[in-house]
């Protein structure tokens, strides 16, 4: 505030050797401030890159063994754009990503695969478990949401919502390129089809925002995880 | 004010006292200041989420103090906030590393507003009136008990959102299944009427000894 105040009267007085000087110290003081700064932030950065990645490979891997009861050993696979699949080392990859979860015996429990799609706040981000043999989705879970409390953060919580899940029909049709059904979100009480999501009243956007995201993931993801499923099957 | 008077001196421990304690309790950010509203409605829905903001807001006040606190001599007037804000943005991008390290479920409900620390008004409000004009030692004093203040302000908030609104204090349910939760004190508008009631406790709270001492002005007159 002084100085813009001050500025206006005392122009001719300072002399043009002061203002380049002043210049070049501001320069000098502003690139090596930014120069601590940017080796701060670099430190950091590498000093939390694993814990960070950890963090991130440990919830996956629960929320893997929470949709998965009874799941011992756990394959993550990378679907690639042209619909091949590769096992991916480091949970950091662009595209979809399929995680494989295998029994004591070695035999395939399922497949869990990411959905997400626009609820009324935020985006949504669930989980879900897909059986290959039943064809069937078989749990699942909402892992970020910024839902009204009380309103549409019930579909974290509502026990006949969640009840769709234990076992939502999403076969696939004759030449097994998309879903035989669409999964489709229909109102409270009103589910006839085993591929209908009942919806939660006075959480209406947010039941809806789940069944598009479902419908999206599973007609996108599931011809490929059939496709490969001998490769799954393996865990290779 | 507390630093009128304490330039160049050494520091005596009743002064670094005060320092710690005016932004803890006379001079809290929140409650008296009332600077800092945004994070203030926005993240105290839980007590979990008001504590990791308070203190993550005080580890950057307490890093950003230091450091503009360090080169307060060396930097010129005409480019001192850019410099400051340089500076605070550096340790909310550190913070925001931390916390993500530290636990993911907490970044996750904080989301942009660690991100927004940068321009949360208690910092930058902090650099220009002490640290820029107050040895290092009493900076890194007033950071801690402004931020500290903060995260007290924060976590009373939290706490009544979090009783009322879940039932629940730090997620242990308190009442027992028949407790019907106040979704409102969750919701933006509770945040609202929780700083109105906390704001009348503390006002009301610092009147009362000024009531006093008139009461016994106008006995001795």
């Amino acid at each position: 505030m002084s100085a813009t105040t001050q500025s206006p009267k005392s122009p001719a007085r300072k002399p043009p050797a002061t203002e380049t000087a002043s210049s070049v110290k501001m320069i000098r003081l502003m690139g090596s401030v930014s120069l601590i700064c940017g080796l701060l932030i670099v430190t950091t950065y590498r000093g939390t890159l694993a814990p960070i990645q950890r963090n991130q490979e440990i919830i996956m891997k629960e929320t893997v063994a929470e949709l998965l009861p009874g799941v011992e050993r756990q394959v993550v696979y990378g679907v690639q754009p042209a619909g091949g699949i590769t096992v991916l080392k480091n949970l950091d990859y662009a595209g979809p990503r399929l995680f494989a979860g295998y029994d004591a015996s070695g035999a395939l429990l399922g497949v869990v695969l990411e959905a997400s799609d626009r609820g009324y706040a935020d985006v949504i981000r669930t989980m879900y478990a897909y059986s290959p043999s039943k064809q069937a989705i078989t749990g699942f879970k909402v892992v970020e949401l910024k839902e009204t409390p009380g309103l549409g953060d019930k579909i974290t919580s509502d026990p006949a919502f969640l009840a769709n899940f234990r076992h939502l029909d999403v076969r696939l049709n004759a030449d097994g390129t998309s879903t035989a059904h669409p999964v489709t979100t229909v109102k409270q009480g009103t589910k006839k089809n085993p591929w209908e999501v009942d919806a939660i009243s006075g959480a209406t956007i947010s039941s809806r925002a789940v069944g598009r995201a479902l419908d999206k993931s599973t007609r996108d993801l599931l011809p490929i995880v059939n496709r490969h499923l001998g490769r799954i099957e393996k865990g290779e | 004010m507390a630093h009128v008077h304490g330039q160049e001196l050494p520091a005596s421990t009743a002064e670094n006292m005060e320092a710690f304690f005016n932004g803890l309790w006379n001079q809290n950010p929140v409650f008296v200041q009332v600077l800092g509203m945004c994070p203030t409605l926005a993240v105290t829905n839980s007590v979990r989420n008001a504590l990791a903001m308070g203190l993550a807001t005080t580890f950057v006040l307490v890093c950003s103090n230091t450091l503009i606190s360090m080169v307060r001599k060396l930097v010129p007037k005409q480019v001192r906030i850019a410099t400051y804000i340089l500076i605070i943005a550096t340790f909310v991008t550190i913070v925001d590393y931390l916390i993500k390290a530290i636990s993911i479920p907490v970044y996750k409900a904080l989301g942009a507003f660690i991100a927004l620390i940068v321009v949360n008004c208690i910092i930058l409000g902090r650099a220009e009136a002490y640290a820029s004009k107050n040895p290092v030692g009493k900076s890194m004093l007033d950071g801690l008990g402004m931020g500290l203040g903060f995260a007290f302000a924060l976590t009373c908030l939290g706490g009544v959102r979090e009783i009322l609104g879940a039932g629940s204090f730090l997620g242990i349910h308190l009442f027992g299944a028949n407790f019907q939760p106040w979704v409102l004190f969750l919701l933006p508008p509770g945040g609202f009427l929780t700083l109105a009631a906390w704001l009348l406790i503390f006002s009301s709270w610092k009147a009362r000894p000024r009531k006093k001492a008139e009461a016994l002005e106008e006995i001795a007159a």
